[in-house]
């Protein structure tokens, strides 16, 4: 937790209470992901660590298709992961806050394909159902909050 | 007084929604079977549903955060992707089931083959989901839903010997032919239905849809705690229909047609009418909220942009699940399956999922964390405990009982 960014640096997160499956949402209110393991810094593997060596720390969340390894066992390849980096996040409580826009490269191709090829292209499909706005106005950075 | 207002259209709406086919069918079989004796599983149920209902609706309120999102959390993936497994498809037999209830009652209205409303019926629902906002959809259909008080009328218009109906209630075991292990199965069957768990999935992921915050929780726990109960006393009256002019006669409810029969003699076709409209409106409110549901449940698991607020562009997959899930209860029901079995089945496999719902609610309403002030009282507590315990029973039982009883029959 060397981040600047992160208010709450001083409190214990307990990494599978308060990181593992916790939604995510990027700065407005929209959800990201769930997070579904974590990427920490490199721990030099077989080598002995020296005593002074410093602490490994998160340097990402990362969520993917890990559902199956995580019952199952085993780790899906790394490329198949969608990387949020921790400097990213702003706020960890009930959801994990992300101070950065959920950038169209990080969508994962499949919102984006159904969206483009299916969704999108049904009539009324990007229009918002009749009224729904107004209702929306101050819910910015709750659970599923209006974008 | 737009306070009151919505108040009251909130009770309204709670009223109408609470009945769907599930409660229609199984309360008739039950009523025309066991009389009212099993009067006191509707209400242990009605209670509970009031209990967990408030409960997720006030967690989603304060905290923001859907059911689904909690359950995850608290009981990690391995738990939490069972119970996803198990709602879903319970969730979606439901689904098809209210599709069929839809087509069965435009069947009795116009006399045209069902199978030719189920694909009308589906897709109503999903232009329903497509373009409807949110709060219109729910009240118009439970509005409309309230015509079903016309079960009600018809039983003070039938003019039962009310003595008898009483002596019913408080009788234990049932009467007649039936075994001690059939009155069982029909216990967990209506328990079930009442307490069905995409009540809480739409509930609570409603709250969201609506932007409930702290503010608007006395409003939701007085739709529920008045709403709910009402909607319990129309499963009485249409079980005591059901026990009035049914169980004399030795007849079993197989169709829509049997469970409207006593309406129909006690109030003429004025009264079935409405009461028609009313199931038709009770099934399709049911249709939408099991249909968002199913999105709900996956989307919250998967951690997917979902909700009705949203453009469907900005909630894709969410969107593409709900016309999977249509196009699917749309396929099973072209099949040419009965309705009503595929209605008494998801009612009883509703009580299998019941614990890895409601357990997730229970711990994240005591954890200040999330509830801040907002924590359950120990009163409350109390009685969410004694109700996992109730829970926990009618889920163990529900298989076995469903195979000793060979499904009621």
């Amino acid at each position: 937790m060397t981040s600047d960014n992160h208010r709450q640096s001083l409190r214990w997160l307990d990494a599978h209470l308060h990181l593992l499956d916790r939604q995510v949402l990027d700065v407005h209110g929209v959800p990201v992901a769930v997070v579904d393991d974590l990427e920490l810094s490199d721990i030099p593997a077989g080598l002995e660590i020296p005593r002074d060596a410093p602490m490994p720390t998160i340097t990402a969340l990362l969520s993917g298709p890990t559902l199956a390894t995580r019952i199952f066992g085993g780790r899906p390849p790394k490329s198949r992961m969608l990387r949020t980096p921790w400097v990213a996040v702003r706020e960890v409580g009930v959801v994990i806050k992300l101070s950065v826009g959920r950038d169209t490269r990080d969508l994962s191709w499949t919102e984006r394909w159904v969206r483009d090829h299916v969704i999108g292209r049904i009539p009324g499909g990007r229009h918002t159902p009749k009224g729904e706005e107004s209702d929306h106005a101050q819910s910015n950075d709750r659970g599923g909050g209006a974008s | 007084m737009k306070r009151v207002f919505g108040l009251a259209l909130g009770i309204l709406t709670a009223i109408g929604g609470f009945v769907d086919i599930g409660d229609l069918v199984t309360n008739a079989v039950v009523g025309s079977r066991f009389g009212l004796s099993l009067a006191w599983v509707v209400v242990v149920g009605v209670l509970g549903i009031c209990v967990f209902a408030q409960m997720s609706g006030r967690v989603a309120a304060v905290s923001g955060r859907a059911t689904f999102e909690l359950i995850r959390e608290r009981l990690g993936p391995r738990l939490a992707v069972m119970n996803l497994g198990a709602s879903f498809l319970i969730n979606l037999m439901t689904l098809t089931a209210e599709i069929g209830g839809i087509a069965l009652a435009l069947q009795l209205v116009s006399s045209v083959n069902y199978l030719l409303w189920v694909p009308f019926s589906a897709i109503a629902v999903w232009l329903i989901i497509w373009r409807v906002k949110f709060k219109i959809m729910e009240n118009v259909a439970g509005l409309v839903g309230l015509c079903l008080i016309g079960f009600a009328v018809g039983l003070f218009l039938l003019g039962p010997d009310w003595d008898e109906l009483g002596r019913q209630v408080l009788q234990k075991v049932s009467t007649g032919t039936e075994k001690t292990s059939t009155y069982w199965f029909y216990a967990v069957a209506l328990f079930g239905a009442a307490m069905t768990p995409y009540e809480v999935f739409f509930f609570s992921s409603g709250a969201v849809e609506e932007g409930w915050t702290t503010k608007d929780l006395a409003e939701s726990r007085a739709n529920v705690l008045v709403g709910f109960p009402l909607g319990g006393v129309l499963s009485l009256a249409i079980a005591g229909c059901a026990a009035v002019v049914l169980l004399p006669e030795l007849i079993g409810v197989t169709t829509l047609s049997q469970v409207m029969l006593p309406v129909a003699m006690a109030g003429g076709k004025l009264l079935l009418a409405f009461i028609i409209l009313g199931v038709v409106a009770a099934t399709a409110g049911a249709a939408l909220e099991t249909t968002l549901s199913a999105g709900y449940t996956i989307a919250q698991f998967l951690g997917w942009p979902w909700g009705k607020f949203r453009p469907p562009a900005q909630a894709a997959r969410f969107h593409l699940l709900m016309m999977v899930c249509l196009l699917i209860g749309l396929g099973t029901l072209m099949t040419g399956v009965d309705p009503i079995q595929v209605t008494e089945l998801s009612v009883v496999f509703s009580a299998v999922a019941l614990p890895l719902t409601y357990l997730p609610i229970l711990i994240v309403a005591n954890d200040p964390e999330y509830m801040g002030e907002h924590v359950n009282g120990r009163a409350l507590n109390g009685i969410a405990l004694v109700y996992l315990v109730i829970i926990l029973a009618a889920a163990l039982a529900a298989i076995p009982l469903l195979i000793i009883t060979g499904a009621g029959q």
